[in-house]
């Protein structure tokens, strides 16, 4: 009796306690200013020590845990704590709040957060680099359909819901000498606010825009589709339903099936090769008045030739062009350094599944981190 | 409390008050305090960090008619469906959980083996403890395949009901899988406060049952539900608060729209719930869209405070109740079968007038 009543005093607390952890999911440690001792003056990365604290886009996710990994190898006194569970949005206000030494983001800075940026870095404002790239992959399950090529205006009726069923017309048309069922379509997106929503709404609104009428957002503006937690969440269910269709960071789509997308007259598989040729061939800088600033715009339309992936997307990572400690800057400017080198494109590559980024971009962002102080 | 001369320690703590008395004491006190302080301040910043957000115009500023506040008339328009979806798969919730969990409740209290009582209980308690996290994975690889055959197969048959019409989900992310998930979320919640409320029915009343006839549903339905109405009723309101907090399960399983929909069966048309709309949209949101969320977060602070105060309410009011949550007082009516018992010599009477309100047989 005293024994079972204790058992559940203990169950209680168990409970308690678990529901506490449950809940404390985004924990972000405080940020830690440069314990950095760089001795001697050297600035080869061996020597470095000290934390970086960032966090931001989870589409960066899996290849900045392979950065880390990387980087650490090189510079062992250094640790890189990067958060995913904040998103683009809460790596922004977390990196103007001052709590982060640089922010993972899909988008780059808006004109407002630019300004607030100023008055956290100094005059200089914030640098967005272009760090990250991958393509937006368009992932099906359908019965009985191994491929599936898709026009950029079959793909904007599909997600405007225009086309409810797979055996329409106009998907016929991109499919010659398929058969499909006439299986009802469920369109598959993010019920979280995400940079890949972003991308893909803004490629949808550029290529197609009399069919697609909606707003280019962040949040998924149709309703009637079925709306899943993370590109996680959408992978598994496009994987479990039949009939469905859905978008992603290629990165995290596993084995599910890619359709190929129409770009000029032929249809692009998703490479990394492709998706490479494509940012070179799309992006135009932004304007901005920060020198060294290497926002990109992505203008979809250009992409017409055979070779280059029609939905490309580009993940930053934000920071001041002049820190508060000169040695965090080295730390920082040493570990972007790294992950904008070949190696660590190429490890990113091979463990996250994306794309290098174009060589002549690599060779700006290394010149805009040579002004970082 | 003249009530208590019966127990013995308490009185005569109170007759000398020494330095460790009067220290204890104000620990006490001071934690108790503590707690409204942390009440009140997670109002005041619930109120003032909304206020930007409710008062502002939603059509002309351009922060919040962009992303995840974008599309709506005013905060009011934006966080309606919200309450309402939250009190929908919520009530659904509850409407499967209340039933079983009343099952099994009684079924402890009165028809399982004693040994097997303690383990049911053991177990109930231990299914509390499961991070939502993990209802809502499983809500995700398994509910969600095992439910579809049966909601494609509501929609096509009983379609004509308005609740199970609409486009039928083709993944089984709708509001029925999640609500079945929340149920047995809350189960354990109204299971083990209706198994403390059934085993407190004064055994005289039960006794006195048996010896006119009755069989032993007849018993439990002509002494034990009467005497337990008011506190199962608070149980399954104390579920329901539960059910209205719940964010991570709901925002896994469930595909949400912001939208006021009674369909149970569809993916487009599922009602969002407020502690899910937040977790999902926090992140990306910024400066006022945040302070709109926060916003919501005050409607549903109000809605759980309600529907906890009428809990209590209800616990309180009604004579059959106990006090769970409140300070043990000997009720008049237990006292007096207690004193009829005594002079009759019945010694259980006298064990169950003497059970505190936290314990078990």
């Amino acid at each position: 009796m005293k024994v079972l009543r204790f058992g559940r005093v203990a169950a209680v607390i168990a409970a308690g306690a678990l529901a506490l952890t449950a809940c404390g999911g985004s924990n972000t440690g405080a940020s830690a200013p440069g314990a950095g001792s760089n001795s001697g003056g050297s600035s080869r990365t061996e020597s470095l020590s000290g934390t970086i604290t960032a966090g931001g886009s989870s589409a960066q996710a899996n290849a900045q845990a392979a950065w880390t990994a990387g980087f650490k190898a090189q510079a062992p006194g250094v640790t890189v704590n990067y958060d995913k569970s904040q998103g683009s949005g809460g790596g922004v206000t977390n990196f103007l709040a001052g709590t982060y030494d640089f922010a993972g983001s899909d988008a780059y800075l808006k004109p407002d957060q630019a300004a607030k940026a100023q008055e956290k870095c100094g005059p200089g404002g914030a640098v967005n680099l272009p760090v990250y790239t991958d393509g937006v992959a368009i992932i099906f399950n359908l019965k009985g359909v191994d491929k599936l090529q898709l026009s950029s205006d079959t793909l904007a009726k599909i997600f405007a819901q225009k086309i409810k069923s797979w055996d329409d017309a106009a998907i016929k048309a991109d499919n010659p000498g398929v058969t499909l069922p006439s299986t009802a379509i469920t369109t598959v997106t993010r019920s979280d606010g995400s940079g890949t929503t972003q991308n893909f709404s803004n490629y949808l609104h550029q290529v197609a825009p009399g069919v697609w009428t909606s707003p280019v957002s962040n949040k998924w503006p149709i309703a009637g589709s079925s709306a899943q937690q993370g590109g996680s969440g959408v992978v598994n269910t496009v994987k479990a339903g039949d009939g469905t269709i859905g978008y992603a960071d290629h990165s995290s789509i596993g084995d599910v099936k890619a359709a190929s997308i129409k770009a000029g007259s032929t249809y692009v598989a998703f490479s990394q090769d492709a998706v490479t040729k494509a940012i070179a061939a799309a992006v135009t800088p932004a304007k901005t008045t920060v020198a060294g600033d290497l926002s990109q715009d992505i203008d979809y339309t250009k992409l017409t030739s055979g070779d280059a992936y029609p939905i490309p997307l580009i993940s930053y990572d934000i920071l001041c062009t002049k820190f508060k400690d000169a040695k965090q800057a080295k730390l920082v400017t040493a570990y972007i350094g790294y992950i904008i080198s070949d190696q660590g494109q190429k490890i990113a590559a091979k463990n996250a599944g994306s794309a290098p980024i174009p060589a002549d971009l690599a060779t700006k962002i290394s010149a805009t981190l040579k002004t970082i102080s | 409390m003249s009530e208590s001369s019966r127990v013995g320690p308490r009185m005569s703590a109170a007759t000398k008050a020494r330095p460790a008395d009067r220290i204890f004491r104000l620990l006490s006190t001071s934690a108790a305090v503590s707690i409204m302080v942390i009440l009140a301040g997670v109002a005041l910043f619930l109120i003032v960090r909304s206020l930007p957000a409710i008062l502002a115009n939603w059509q002309t500023t351009p922060e919040l008619s962009t992303g995840p506040t974008g599309g709506f008339a005013s905060f009011f328009s934006y966080v309606g469906p919200l309450a309402f979806g939250t009190v929908w798969a919520s009530v659904i919730a509850l409407l499967m959980a209340t039933p079983v969990a009343v099952g099994i409740a009684l079924f402890i209290s009165h028809y399982s083996p004693r040994k097997l009582a303690g383990f049911l209980g053991y177990i109930v308690d231990l299914l509390a403890a499961v991070p939502s996290v993990v209802f809502g994975l499983w809500g995700i690889l398994v509910m969600r395949p095992f439910l579809l055959p049966m909601q494609v197969w509501l929609n096509e048959y009983l379609g004509w009901i308005p609740l199970f019409s609409g486009k039928v989900t083709s993944t089984g992310s709708s509001i029925l899988t999640g609500a079945v998930v929340l149920a047995v979320m809350v189960l354990p919640i109204i299971t083990s406060i209706s198994r403390e409320i059934f085993l407190q029915t004064p055994k005289l009343h039960e006794e006195a049952a048996l010896a006119l006839g009755s069989t032993r549903w007849e018993m439990i339905r002509l002494t034990v539900f009467p005497y337990a109405r008011s506190g199962v009723v608070s149980a399954i309101l104390l579920g329901l608060g539960r059910a209205l907090g719940e964010t991570m399960a709901v925002a896994m399983i469930i595909s949400p729209a912001i939208l006021v929909s009674f369909k149970l069966t569809t993916e487009g048309e599922n009602s969002q719930t407020i502690a899910s709309n937040i977790a999902l949209n926090f992140p990306i949101a910024s400066g006022l869209q945040r302070d709109a969320l926060i916003g919501t977060g005050l409607v549903l602070f109000v809605i759980s405070l309600a529907v906890n105060m009428l809990a209590r309410l209800i616990l309180n009011a009604k004579p059959g109740g106990r006090k769970l949550w409140v300070r043990p007082r000997t009720e008049p009516r237990a006292k007096a079968i207690a004193i009829a018992a005594a002079e009759a010599g019945a010694e259980t009477a006298i064990d169950t007038s003497q059970r505190s309100p936290a314990g078990r047989s």
